[in-house]
């Protein structure tokens, strides 16, 4: 299925890159070559304001945008050159503009033509913006996958050697069989004092407690203590599926990112999320559990020795 | 208070484990310096493994998200979503926490931003992140780990997992707070 997934967010991505940059090309989204009108208070050379009407903006450009009547930003002008500071509330058509041109904070525009108190603008040139942007994400983001990986040696590290201690010292099997009468009604493949149900008890157990450091080493080492029961080697078994399941759902008692963010733009309750996201994760947890039992049951996803004892 | 409590539980912890696991080695009489290396000596492999299966799934993601296929995907779905009540600005959320983290957390700081951490959505959206993990990142890097390209049935379980996770929370949200 992952095969699927990933040639579907490959391909549909791909395709909807170019084909946004076509139509857009085709209707001329950015008005390229278009001269736009704008009022400009301030000298012929230094710092002045730009002041545009949103019925104006929406009909040059045909499109809505959220604005009061008239706005204003503040700008630099060298006598025909002028550059528009671009911030949270400029229209997003001139983010796009100012981003694909090479500086996302600075529009510049070029002046044509002057009456008054107006100035004739000429924005720079724009055209496969999605494109270009599907190129960016796939360098920014394989580089962000080395950074992720690299950045886990060290715990991993210090993870995996407490987790030798408390193997050779047989704490793991001591942890393993606190929960055995759960463990084996979700793993039942995994005899109930092998260290894999231990490490899948501490990594459950960080998860809880919102410890994300702790979390993935003891997950990673449960993974590989449940590989080693494994008889398909690359392919993933029962237990796998249902210990990811439970995993993919996030349960925790603590759900500090979410309340972190709340409390930082002023909640007056951060707080009031621990209930409902517990109610919600705990949901999913059990969904998650409940399907990947029953999915393994389906002909598609046996495996081979599986069916052989079927029949 | 419980907030309080919480966090002093999950600042003790990982002290707490340590102290237990070596002191508890110790008295089984096991070499710890000499166990802990050897069991940390597998960490930088771990994480190398990992890369070539991130790399793929984090690239995958990037282009679906930077085309703009999602936002296209979210509009066509949004009357749907309307019927069972929610909000449309709460909907892409939904979408984005199982692909990827750090994406689906600036999209709760700008829901919360403009309509209000207090709000309906914004208890919504913060108690849908909460309600779920990045579960392509988690299978990525799980299975990467220890080399399951064949992953059966564990991505259709953790996104059905993240659907009842994410109605969870509209129900909830919509009992509690609606």
């Amino acid at each position: 299925m992952l095969n699927y997934v990933w040639l579907g967010l490959v391909i549909i991505g791909i395709l909807t890159a170019v084909g946004t940059d076509i139509y857009d090309a085709a209707t001329n989204k950015y008005r390229n070559g278009d001269q736009i009108e704008v009022q400009y208070n301030g000298p012929a050379n230094g710092k002045g304001i730009v002041s545009i009407s949103k019925d104006y903006f929406e009909h040059f450009y045909g499109t809505k945008i959220e604005s009061p009547d008239t706005f204003h930003l503040t700008a630099l002008r060298d006598s025909d050159r002028l550059s528009i500071t671009i911030n949270d509330q400029s229209p997003s058509i001139w983010k796009t503009i100012a981003k694909a041109a090479g500086n996302e904070n600075l529009l510049q525009a070029s002046v044509t033509g002057q009456t008054n108190q107006n100035l004739f603008l000429l924005l720079p040139t724009t055209s496969l913006v999605k494109t270009r942007a599907v190129i960016d994400s796939v360098i920014s983001y394989s580089s962000t996958a080395v950074t992720i990986a690299i950045g886990l040696i060290g715990v991993m590290a210090f993870w995996l050697g407490i987790m030798k201690l408390a193997e050779d010292s047989g704490l793991v099997q001591i942890i393993a069989r606190t929960l055995k009468p759960v463990m084996t009604i979700l793993f039942p493949e995994i005899p109930p004092d092998h260290p894999a149900i231990g490490a899948m008890i501490m990594n459950i157990a960080a998860n809880m407690l919102g410890l994300n450091n702790a979390a993935t080493p003891l997950g990673l080492k449960a993974m590989d203590e449940l590989n080693k029961l494994n008889k398909h080697k690359g392919t993933a078994s029962n237990a796998m599926i249902v210990f990811l399941a439970i995993n993919t759902a996030g349960l925790t008692i603590i759900p500090a990112t979410a309340i972190a963010v709340r409390a930082a733009l002023g909640s007056r309750e951060p707080t009031i999320i621990l209930m409902t996201s517990f109610f919600g994760a705990g949901l999913a947890t059990i969904a998650g559990v409940l399907s990947a039992k029953l999915l393994q049951r389906l002909k598609a996803y046996q495996l081979k020795e599986e069916e052989d004892t079927a029949k | 208070m419980i907030k309080d409590i919480l966090e002093l539980i999950s600042i003790l912890a990982i002290p707490a484990i340590v102290i237990m696991f070596v002191a508890y080695a110790a008295r089984k009489k096991v070499p710890v310096y000499e166990s802990f290396i050897q069991g940390a000596k597998g960490g930088f492999d771990v994480a190398v493994k990992i890369i070539p299966y991130l790399v793929a799934m984090l690239v995958g993601i990037g282009i679906f998200r930077a085309s703009g296929a999602m936002d296209i995907f979210v509009s066509l779905i949004s009357p749907l979503a309307k019927l069972i009540g929610m909000p449309p600005e709460a909907l892409p959320m939904a979408f984005l926490r199982p692909l990827s983290g750090s994406g689906s957390l600036g999209l709760m700081s700008e829901i919360m931003k403009k309509y209000g951490p207090d709000s309906f959505t914004g208890i919504l959206v913060s108690t849908m992140y909460g309600s779920s993990e990045t579960t392509f990142y988690v299978i990525a890097v799980y299975f990467g780990a220890i080399g399951v390209t064949k992953t059966r049935h564990a991505v259709a379980a953790g996104l059905i997992a993240d659907a009842v996770g994410m109605l969870g929370a509209l129900f909830i949200c919509k009992i509690l707070f609606g």
